[in-house]
This record gives structure tokens, C-alpha cells and sequence, in this order.
């Protein structure tokens, strides 16, 4: 497509945790205004990869190349300093601290006296949650008051503050409800309208084809299959997930 | 005219803060009320008094956190409807009354050829969603309109829903939702939207164009959609653009939607961007990319004439053009204009050519206003099934 490198090419990543072999020899692309799904059973390494992009894990072995430069991704500050935004399975937000807090949690605004910026904070939140469509009315509630769905939307919401070039989300629409699913799908291709690359990963094959580019097989940790989303039909997806098809890598 | 600062000024401008968020929130408690207006509790338990009593706002008794709080939606002018549009890749769906007071919409992205169970099942599944956003029952909701793409309602080989073919949608959706089921060409539900809602208030005579995956029109004469006998009326898609062209899923040669449909713009781009989708090349040709540029305004310059040649036909007071690729504004519409405009006795292009004025639910809000108007008067609009 583009001469220019991509945003993202993880090359023979491996990630072992004691005889556990999480993630071996996995190779993937990302280019820029791209949503590359990742998808798997459970433990084929889908979030394991998340976190290595993420900052959170260092690979035992493979190299991370960002925009066509080695890079390492030492700490998810590292992360973030880079470009990369990214909401977890597990909730990374406070639940005693209001939604305004968690939008800004560890990257709060600061005015010109390296005070808190709350009239600032409080606008760019409201702003970034009508991004993702959120109905929160209340900005100053304690986020274990919210709804599944309005922590959702609060974790994606932070992806925002950073103004990052690649976010990936980890099952971001587990556990919620259709019309919320539909906001945050909406909100995928938002991102990928506006140049951004995303990174989805999930279980639900419906919701991934719905937005996805390109689908990446995982199973068992390694790569089995890269699929069109337009073009592979679900039954081909789901038996390269299942072990029905064992795709050769080129 | 009130002096503005003055107390009554005041008033409204609160009054209207809180209308705004409520339409924006759905039902929502006074104390949220309050938090997402900025406005003090007591100030905003008066202002909803008052609105209560104009018969805007309604209340009830409600729970939040364990504690009692009084919720408070719009009061609905009529009962409500609700209206799902149903395309290759995507699932929306508008709840509205029939003064638009009432407003709850969604968008849900839908991958390659799905399942029209799953789809269908999701539809109704929003509708339960949307009616409890809006804090209103599913008793009050009196008709479903789905507005779908031309090739389910006549004869067509192969069409936008695959698989979709021999489904009675009308008959699914009815069982699962429980509601009578309005089925509309999406055509003339977004015309039907722009007539009741957008740029052809009081229009007696129009055409809609929907520019998307398809060229396809809706002709609106005496305010009223008109609707072909034997076929679809508003074919403007099949009207022939090139006598030695490609063969048309119609079955006839060289129609306009070979030319300009979402395929036959990707192949143009295929070789030098690679497989893009109308929603990609759209959003590109808005960032500046020069190719996709050129392919929109082209797109324009196939369209224009044969619109112009059709509208000489009818002469219309407007022309509403509509759809993803009018969403790429002056670029698009431009080509069309001029093509009007080499037809001076079509009048002015300038107030002939009408911008679109609703946003990508123009067919749902359709849809959901046809079938309202099905159970108030059943006869003419749509087939009434369930």
C-alpha cells in the first residue's frame, strides 16, 4: 500500500514465562488508518501481545519496529510516550476516584503554576467521553457507582488523552450491552477514519468482522492465519481459530 | 423580546440547559440533572416542576445507589416508533415520537454478509435498549419500519444483503420484537425523513437522491412518496449511462450503477491504494488524497446528467442529495450542480440542489415515521405485517 514502513511490524516475538510459552515466534503488522483484530481461544496468546505492545511485558525474544525503527517498549509510560494507548482486560482504573480523575490518572493537565487544571480536566473529559458516546451525566460520581459500560467507556475515553497513533483494546466490548457494543464499534472506525491504528482483540467474530481490516489468527501462540475481513468468511476465520486449518507461514 | 441578563432570560436559558440534557442523557435523576448542568438542585428541581406542568418534561419515582431520586424523561407528543435501516455493513436504528421530540439513535457496524438471524436478533435487542434510554415501555412503542436496500424488495440477482434473499424480515422481526413490522425501500424512507424533518419541509414536489453503495431516488409529489406499480419507482441506478457497458444485476447493459456503484469505485482505486471501502475513500478524499478526490468528483460527473435528465421529467421544486458520498460535500455535489445548471430549464442549479440536512439515520428516522403513519392510517404507506 504505502511505501512509507508501518506503524507497528512485530517481528518473531516470544514471550516465555518459565516453561509457559505464552507467545513464540508471533510476527505482526500494523499500518496506520488499519484495525487489525486479533483473535483466539482463550491463553493463545491474544493478550500476552497486548501487553508486550503495551509496555507491560519484555519479550523474550523478537524485535519491535515503530515506524520503521527498532524500538523497546520498556514501561507502559514508554508506551505512551511513543504513541500507544492502550485498555486492558482487566481494569487499569481507581474505583474510588471520580471519572474525571480516572480519565486523566497518571497524565493529569497541569496549569501554568504546576497546579491541577480541574476546569481544564473536567472540559477534555466531558469531550473525550462524548467521543465515545457515553451517557455519564455526573463527571464527579465515583466510577464503582458506573455501569460495565460507563467503565468501558471511561477506559477507552482515557486511550484519548494522549492523543496516541495506535490504541489497542483488549475485549472492549465484553460485557456490554448491543447499543453500547454499537458505540464502541462506531467509535473503532472513528479512529481509523481519523489516520489512527488500531489494535482489536476479542472473542465475538460478529462484532470483529464488523470493523476490522485484517483478522490475525492466534492459536497456541503462534500466528495461524491472517485473513481479509471483507474477504474470509466466518467459517474460514473460525477454523483457523479452532485447529481445523493450520495455515504455513509465507 | 426580553432584555437578555434579565431574570426571565435567565430562566429560559436554565430551562433550556436542562431540555438539552435530557435529550442528550435520556431518562436521567434531578441530582445528575444538576451535576450535568451545573445548575443548583433546587434551581433545577423548580425549572423541571415547571416544564412538568407545560407537559415537556414527565417524572417518576426512581432508585440510584440505593437511594430514592426522581427521574425525569421527555414527555413523548405521540406514541413512539421505531425504525431500523438495515445495509451490507451496518445496523442503525431510531426510536422517535412523531414530533421528534422524542429521539434515541444507534449505529452498529455489521461485518461481510451477515447473518440475518443474528441481525435481526440485535435490531430487537436496541429497540428494548433505546426504549429504556428514553425511559419510556415497550407498550408505547406502535409500529417497527425497516428500511432496506432495493434488492429484497423486487427481483434482482444477487443484492446487498447476501443470504438475505428468501428471508420474510417482516415476519422475523415481528415475532422477536412483538410489534407490527413496516417494511420500506431505504430510498424512500430517507425521503420521507428529509420531508417530515429535513431540507424538504413543505416540498410538494421532490427528488431524493441516495447516493451510497447504489445510486437509487424516491420522488415525492403532493408531499407524498410516490411509489411505482409494477416495480420500484426511482430507479435512477438503472438508467443507462453506457450502451456498450457491463451487464447490470438488473439484467439490462451499461446502467449508471455499474459505473459509480461502491464496487466500481473501489476497483478504480484497487491497484494504486488497494481494497478500500465508499466510508474509506470518503474520509480519505476529506483528508486530501488526491486520488480518491478525483474518484468522488468523477462519481459527480456521471451522476449530474443523468439526474439532470431525469429532472427534467418532473421539474421538481427541490433536489435533496443524500448518503455517505454526499457527506463529502461541495466535492461531490459540485459536479451535480453543474450538470443542472446546463440544463436552463430546469431554473436555477443553486435553489434547485438542496443540501442534505439530517445526519447517516435519515433512513431509520424514515422508517419510523412510515410506520407510525401505517398504524394511524393503514392503507398506502409500506405492507403492514404482524
Amino acid at each position: 500500500m504505502s511505501p512509507s514502513a508501518p506503524l507497528l511490524r512485530l517481528t518473531g516475538i516470544s514471550m516465555f514465562f518459565g516453561g509457559v510459552h505464552a507467545a513464540e515466534d508471533v510476527d505482526l503488522v500494523v499500518e496506520a488508518g488499519e484495525v487489525v483484530a486479533l483473535v483466539g481461544d482463550n491463553a493463545a496468546g491474544k493478550s500476552t501481545l497486548a501487553r508486550v505492545i503495551g509496555g507491560v511485558y519484555q519479550p523474550t525474544a523478537g524485535t519491535i519496529e515503530w515506524h520503521g525503527r527498532p524500538v523497546s517498549i520498556s514501561s507502559p509510560r514508554a508506551a505512551t510516550e511513543l504513541g500507544i494507548a492502550s485498555v486492558f482486560q482487566e481494569s487499569s482504573l481507581v474505583e474510588n476516584l471520580d471519572v474525571t480523575d480516572n480519565v486523566f490518572l497518571g497524565q493529569e493537565l497541569r496549569s501554568r503554576w504546576g497546579l491541577l487544571d480541574a476546569t481544564r480536566m473536567t472540559e477534555l473529559a466531558k469531550q473525550h467521553l462524548g467521543a465515545v458516546n457515553s451517557r455519564i451525566p455526573d463527571l464527579t460520581v465515583p466510577l464503582r457507582t458506573l455501569s460495565a459500560g460507563q467503565r468501558q467507556c471511561v477506559a477507552i475515553a482515557r486511550t484519548l488523552v494522549s492523543s496516541p497513533s495506535l490504541v489497542v483494546l483488549d475485549e472492549p466490548t465484553a460485557s456490554l450491552s448491543v447499543s453500547q457494543t454499537a458505540d464502541v464499534l462506531s467509535y473503532v472506525q472513528d479512529l481509523r477514519d481519523r489516520g489512527l491504528g488500531v489494535i482489536l482483540i476479542g472473542h465475538n467474530l460478529t462484532d470483529i468482522r464488523a470493523v476490522a481490516d485484517r483478522v490475525e489468527v492466534l492459536r497456541h501462540g503462534r500466528n495461524n492465519g491472517s485473513f481479509s475481513a471483507t474477504a474470509a468468511s466466518y467459517e474460514d476465520v473460525l477454523a483457523a481459530i479452532t485447529g481445523a486449518t493450520h495455515v504455513a507461514r509465507t | 423580546m426580553r432584555a437578555p441578563g434579565s431574570q426571565s432570560s435567565l430562566r429560559e436559558a436554565n430551562s433550556q440547559r436542562i431540555l438539552e440534557a435530557v435529550r442528550t442523557f435520556g431518562a436521567i435523576t434531578q441530582v445528575e440533572l444538576a451535576a450535568a448542568t451545573g445548575l443548583s438542585a433546587a434551581t433545577v428541581s423548580n425549572i423541571v416542576k415547571q416544564l412538568e406542568c407545560d407537559s415537556v418534561l414527565v417524572t417518576s419515582a426512581t432508585t440510584r445507589s440505593g437511594r430514592r431520586a426522581q427521574q425525569v424523561s421527555l414527555a413523548p407528543t405521540s406514541q413512539l416508533a421505531f425504525g431500523v435501516h438495515i445495509t451490507a455493513r451496518s445496523l442503525r436504528t431510531y426510536l422517535g415520537d412523531i414530533s421528534n421530540t422524542v429521539q434515541h439513535s444507534s449505529e452498529l457496524p455489521l461485518p461481510v454478509d451477515h447473518r440475518f438471524d443474528t441481525t435481526l436478533d440485535r435490531a430487537a435487542l436496541l429497540l428494548g435498549e433505546a426504549v429504556e434510554e428514553v425511559g419510556a415501555t415497550l407498550d408505547d412503542v406502535v409500529a417497527v419500519g425497516v428500511a432496506l436496500p432495493p434488492n429484497l424488495l423486487a427481483t434482482m440477482t444477487g443484492g446487498a444483503l447476501h443470504g438475505w434473499e428468501d428471508v420474510d424480515v417482516a415476519e422475523t422481526l415481528s415475532r422477536r420484537a412483538n410489534r407490527p413490522v413496516v417494511l420500506e425501500q431505504q430510498a424512500d424512507a430517507a425521503a420521507m425523513a428529509e420531508a417530515r424533518f429535513g431540507s424538504l419541509r413543505g416540498s410538494s414536489c421532490a427528488i431524493y437522491v441516495r447516493a451510497e453503495e447504489t445510486i437509487e431516488a424516491a420522488i415525492l409529489i403532493r408531499g407524498q412518496l410516490h411509489r411505482g406499480i409494477r416495480g420500484p419507482a426511482g430507479a435512477l441506478g438503472h438508467v443507462q449511462v453506457d450502451p456498450s457497458g457491463p451487464i447490470c444485476r438488473c439484467g439490462a447493459r451499461g446502467c449508471l450503477n455499474t459505473a459509480v456503484s461502491e464496487d466500481a469505485l473501489a476497483d478504480l482505486l484497487r491497484l494504486s491504494h488497494g481494497p478500500m471501502n465508499l466510508r474509506q475513500i470518503v474520509a480519505s478524499a476529506q483528508r486530501g488524497d488526491a486520488g480518491c478526490r478525483q474518484v468522488i468528483a468523477d462519481t459527480g460527473a456521471v451522476v449530474g446528467p443523468v439526474l439532470a435528465n431525469s429532472a427534467l421529467m418532473l421539474h421538481p421544486e427541490a433536489i435533496v442529495i443524500g448518503g455517505a458520498l454526499a457527506t463529502a460535500g461541495e466535492l461531490f455535489l459540485g459536479p451535480i450542480r453543474d450538470a443542472l445548471r446546463a440544463r436552463p430549464l430546469l431554473g436555477s442549479a443553486d435553489e434547485l440542489l438542496v443540501a442534505s440536512e439530517l445526519t447517516r439515520h435519515a433512513e431509520a428516522i424514515g422508517a419510523a415515521a412510515l410506520a407510525y403513519d401505517s398504524v394511524q392510517t393503514p392503507g398506502p404507506a409500506g405492507r403492514i405485517v404482524g
